[in-house]
């Protein structure tokens, strides 16, 4: 492992296997790290139930302590801040991988409409099948997001796929499939479109150990996807005539990734309710910090959409005791001022050269 | 020989212990179909819903340890505070604790409150696996169309073994119906009835309220009205929408009319200045207004399914009648 200059002027460092990393990225990844470790920590003091930091360090001791204290720290606040982050990972890393796919900065799962579709096969699975385990709705999820995603395609022609007319006929899905969820919710039963208007606002209530155990089957599926798919990545985002000379097989790649993306898009709507916007605004807080290309510029997208989740998760415990505020609000209300900030300095930036 | 000895003197050392905890199990299956078991005698209950499972267990003289809606003071976090309005009773005093806000309910407070049984409605089915990790989760139903009038809170006293209590409000109750009823203007059976309520639109008040079985346990029969059904798309809750067209129309023999019980003013002088502004002119051609049909209410004290709601209703319809 040696630390060189590359052409590009950056720093990187070269591993034994060949392997090279832009110094600024790994940085910028260990401190993103850090700070979910902090963040982490800190989420697990906070509460209604007086907790300090010592009492954490006991109950990893496994030392004894009250059963109301280790209820808060290990049942209610741990799988809530793991989910947080899986979820909000796997949200950016759809988001950075659709606007590769689509070579458009916009797009994103909740844009063009596949997470709409996956919430409209999620609920009519709920409204029309209620006794279904619920380990079915990420399957009715990739199912509904995977046919907006063959429309759209469908829609808008292969050749078309890279510019606008993707991203207009996906607001166009959504806004239709937003008006069938509309109606589904008039329509349920009460009690189901109660805990429906819930889910829909995005909400970790539920984030329980079983609940984790299911996910992190779709997180830890998408490591290796990012390793595989970055590589690809690099290619499409050349464009697909140069992706098509560099020997990658555009026609066999882009629908295997636009699979993929459905999948944990879909499993993380099932989960936590459509988290809005995070898709768009991951990746490029990610690339304002650090920017990146291929496998680097996914994993720290994915890493920050774990970081605003995990934030977000934060600032709906800071709140006073009458206010609820839903996570996925809460991420706006971090995500969006920052997001705003960064494109504002990008433009400043780019008016100086 | 001494192996009995042992294991009699086994099962007599559990059966004391069992009846030391003082609070027997039993398992029976809630409203949604889920088997559950709970004490024999809950003594710390938590409930979801507050005006329509906390009011009617405290009616029946149950006490409840936590409420959502309430802050950990036992002050109400809305506006309202239906345990006082319709009871008279003070949640602090009673000691009510809260469970987080409204939409964000708190597993860390509920945990704190340490409940021996949760009761919910069917919209809280998707808590309930979440919330058995605290205490055994009943869920009933409140909002099915066949829960009417006084339904959930007898079906309450059953679960708590309160059937006592809740005779002996359905007896005082039944003697003041009969009050009521012979100082009524003319005999009520037959007649026709219309409740409203006005939140930013008129609603009509279908049949989910104290307020609503005291006018029908009267006599009255409920005025129909095309396309307020389930398959005008506005369900069957506690209230559907009604237009101003139809409420001018409306010429029931009785009209019950209430402002939104999240209005903090509810008085008869308010109501009529927000009629004015839904249907401007409704005091010179609605014919209930014009003869004196009309029975003014506080929402807050009678839209509770319990009896002091309905009482609360025939309290105000007494004087109605007596002011004729």
């Amino acid at each position: 492992m040696r630390l060189t200059k590359g052409l590009h002027g950056y720093a990187v460092l070269r591993l034994g296997s060949g392997l090279e990393i832009r110094l600024h990225n790994l940085l910028t990844a260990i401190a993103m790290a850090l700070l979910v470790v902090i963040g982490g920590v800190v989420l697990l003091t906070m509460g209604s139930t007086d907790s300090t930091f010592s009492d954490l360090v006991d109950l990893l001791r496994g030392s004894a302590m009250s059963e109301d204290l280790s209820f808060a720290i290990a049942d209610v606040r741990m799988p809530r801040i793991l989910m947080g982050f899986m979820a909000g990972w796997c949200v950016a890393l759809t988001g950075a991988m659709l606007q590769s796919l689509a070579q458009n900065p916009l797009a994103d799962p909740g844009l063009l409409g596949l997470s709409q579709g996956s919430l409209v096969a999620i609920m009519l699975v709920l409204v029309l099948f209620p006794g279904l385990p619920l380990i079915y709705t990420p399957l009715a999820g990739f199912v509904g997001g995977l046919a907006v995603a063959v429309l759209l395609m469908v829609l808008v022609g292969r050749h078309h796929s890279g510019g606008l007319g993707i991203l207009l006929m996906g607001i166009a899905v959504e806004t239709t499939l937003s008006s069938v969820t509309s109606v589904l919710i008039l329509y349920a039963p009460p009690e189901q479109s109660h805990a429906i208007a819930s889910w829909l606002a995005g909400s970790l209530f539920h984030s329980d150990w079983p609940a984790v155990g299911g996910f992190s089957v779709w997180f830890f599926f998408s490591i290796p996807a990012v390793l595989v798919v970055g590589r690809k990545l690099r290619s499409l985002d050349l464009g697909d005539h140069m992706a098509l000379a560099l020997g990658e097989p555009v026609h066999v790649t882009k629908p295997i990734i636009l699979i993929i993306a459905v999948l944990l898009s879909a499993a993380a709507t099932a989960a936590v309710g459509p988290l809005v916007f995070l898709g768009v605004m991951a990746p490029h807080l990610a690339g304002f910090i650090s920017p990146a290309k291929g496998r680097a510029r996914l994993l720290l997208s994915a890493m920050m959409g774990g970081v605003l989740v995990v934030a977000a998760d934060g600032l709906t415990r800071l709140g006073p005791d009458q206010v609820a505020l839903p996570t996925g609000l809460a991420i706006m209300m971090i995500g969006a001022p920052l997001f705003i900030i960064s494109l504002r300095i990008r433009t400043m930036r780019q008016a100086r050269s | 020989m001494r192996k009995l000895i042992i294991a009699f003197a086994l099962i007599c050392a559990g059966g004391l212990a069992h009846a030391q905890s003082g609070n027997d199990m039993r398992t029976l299956q809630d409203d949604r179909g889920r088997t559950v078991s709970i004490p024999e005698n809950p003594k710390r209950i938590v409930v979801l819903q507050e005006p329509i499972l906390g009011v009617p267990i405290l009616e029946l003289g149950r006490d409840i340890v936590g409420s959502y809606g309430r802050n950990d003071d036992g002050s109400s976090m809305l506006r309202v505070d239906f345990i006082q309005s319709v009871l008279g009773k003070d949640g602090k005093a009673l000691g009510i604790g809260g469970i987080g806000p409204i939409g964000n309910l708190d597993l860390e407070k509920l945990r704190a409150l340490k409940p021996d049984l949760i009761i919910g409605g069917e919209s809280d089915e998707d808590k309930a696996d979440l919330l058995s990790s605290v205490a055994p989760v009943y869920l009933q139903n409140i909002r099915t169309p066949d829960i009417t009038g006084f339904i959930t809170q007898q079906k309450l006293a059953d679960l708590l073994g309160a059937q006592q209590q809740y005779q002996a409000l359905w007896d005082g109750y039944q003697k003041q119906i009969e009050d009521v009823r012979a100082h009524l203007p003319g005999n009520p059976d037959g007649k026709t009835y219309m409740a409203v309520i006005i939140h930013d639109t008129i609603n009509m008040v279908t049949n989910k309220s104290g307020a609503v079985q005291a006018i029908e346990d009267l006599g009255y029969h409920r005025l129909e009205i095309d396309g307020t059904g389930k398959a005008s798309g506005y369900g069957q809750g506690f209230s559907v929408p009604l237009s101003s067209e139809q409420f001018a129309r409306l010429n029931p023999d009785l009209l019950i009319v209430m402002n939104s019980y999240v209005s903090a003013d509810r008085s008869e002088e308010t109501i009529r200045k927000r009629l004015d502004v839904i249907v401007p002119g409704w005091n010179r051609f609605l014919r209930p207004e014009k003869e004196g049909r009309i029975v003014f209410v506080d929402s807050v004290k009678v839209s509770t399914p319990t009896i002091a709601s309905a009482r609360h209703t025939l309290d105000a319809i007494s004087d109605w009648a007596a002011s004729r």
